[in-house]
């Protein structure tokens, strides 16, 4: 449910850095998410359609979505990095720590980020 | 002529938001103020929670209450009739809280009346995760009636949170068992405060006031 907000907010720092560099168009958007964000993408894609229906700048513009691998920090050995395996059966978001086996691990999300913006300008 | 440029840009999208959930933690922290966010689902008892702590509370601080919900006004009522003062957002169809709407909301009163403030979030163990209001701890509030498995289900929500209550700890051994809560909620964060409570009979609430880092002189 909460994909409509985070497309508006995508659409508006971008809408801010298309208009730093004078853009005619904004062709593509980049982001990021690891899979820990609770981002479900069709819900994420179809709310960046419906807001930029009325925004000039961005008929057309297509979103991209690109998935991180997950992040764990390690509460026994301070490990940080990608865990070993997919999660505990019982505690889904507890992953196994590559370095020490711990299960004691927090995960490090990485929120949605934009990691890109492809613009059309004046040469 | 026109030509396609990439610009590299590397920020969160959330970045309004944090910026802004920073300034207000930020201002906060400058007036010496605390400022607590509390989740949890429909009916797990947060309104309840926030009069009895209202109860103990106001006769020594002045506290603020920023209740969350779709529609009505009927928490944000409830709790200012235990002596604090109130205001209710109604998102409409939002499924959280943010920190503008936050801010619009502390921007309407002078914060240096008060010593304490909360947030009631909307219902919800999912969304709230995600949206950083400015709080210095949150919260997470859970019934025994919700089930065994409500913890373990909703796993981020309480991997961001400071505090987990375990709230209608009256109904223990009724059919429902707090103890398997408490101990899930350890697992999932081992370095945070598992509270139990019953706003009903009043039980673990000095202890939740105490987790606050509130202390009645």
């Amino acid at each position: 449910m909460h994909e409509y907000s985070l497309a508006s907010a995508i659409v508006n720092q971008v809408k801010q850095i298309a208009i730093e560099h004078k853009a005619l168009k904004v062709n593509k958007v980049t982001v990021s998410a690891d899979p820990y964000e609770m981002i479900i993408p069709e819900l994420l894609q179809d709310a960046f359609k419906i807001i930029i229906t009325e925004i000039e700048l961005f008929q057309n513009a297509h979103l991209e979505l690109l998935k991180l691998p997950a992040e764990i920090i390690c509460l026994e050995c301070e490990f940080k990095g990608e865990p070993s395996e997919e999660g505990d059966k019982e505690f889904a978001y507890n992953f196994k720590c590559s370095k020490c086996g711990s299960r004691d691990t927090h995960l490090n999300i990485r929120h949605l980020t934009i990691e890109s913006v492809d613009l059309e300008i004046l040469e | 002529m026109t030509q396609e440029k990439k610009i590299s840009v590397k920020k969160p999208a959330y970045l309004q938001n944090d910026i802004l959930a920073d300034e207000i933690r930020e201002m906060m922290k400058s007036k010496n103020k605390l400022f607590f966010n509390i989740m949890g689902s429909i009916g797990a008892g947060k309104t309840f929670l926030l009069e009895r702590i209202a109860e103990k509370l106001s006769p020594y601080f002045r506290i603020f209450v920023i209740n969350g919900d779709i529609a009505t006004t009927i928490d944000a009522d409830r709790i200012a009739k235990k002596g604090v003062d109130t205001v209710q957002i109604n998102t409409g169809g939002g499924c959280h809280l943010n920190a503008k709407l936050i801010k619009n909301e502390l921007d309407k009163i002078n914060v240096d009346d008060y010593d304490i403030f909360f947030t009631e979030n909307v219902g919800n163990l999912i969304c709230p995760a995600a949206w950083d209001v400015g709080a210095q701890k949150n919260i997470v509030v859970v019934s025994i009636t919700e089930g065994e498995y409500v913890i373990k289900k909703h796993p981020i929500i309480f991997k961001g949170a400071q505090i987990a209550v375990i709230n209608k700890c009256d109904l223990d051994g009724l059919g429902f068992d707090s103890q398997v809560l408490v101990e899930d909620a350890k697992k999932i964060k081992s370095n945070m405060d598992v509270l139990c409570t019953s706003a009903k009979q009043i039980t673990g609430i000095d202890e939740l006031i105490a987790s606050l880092g509130i202390k009645i002189q």
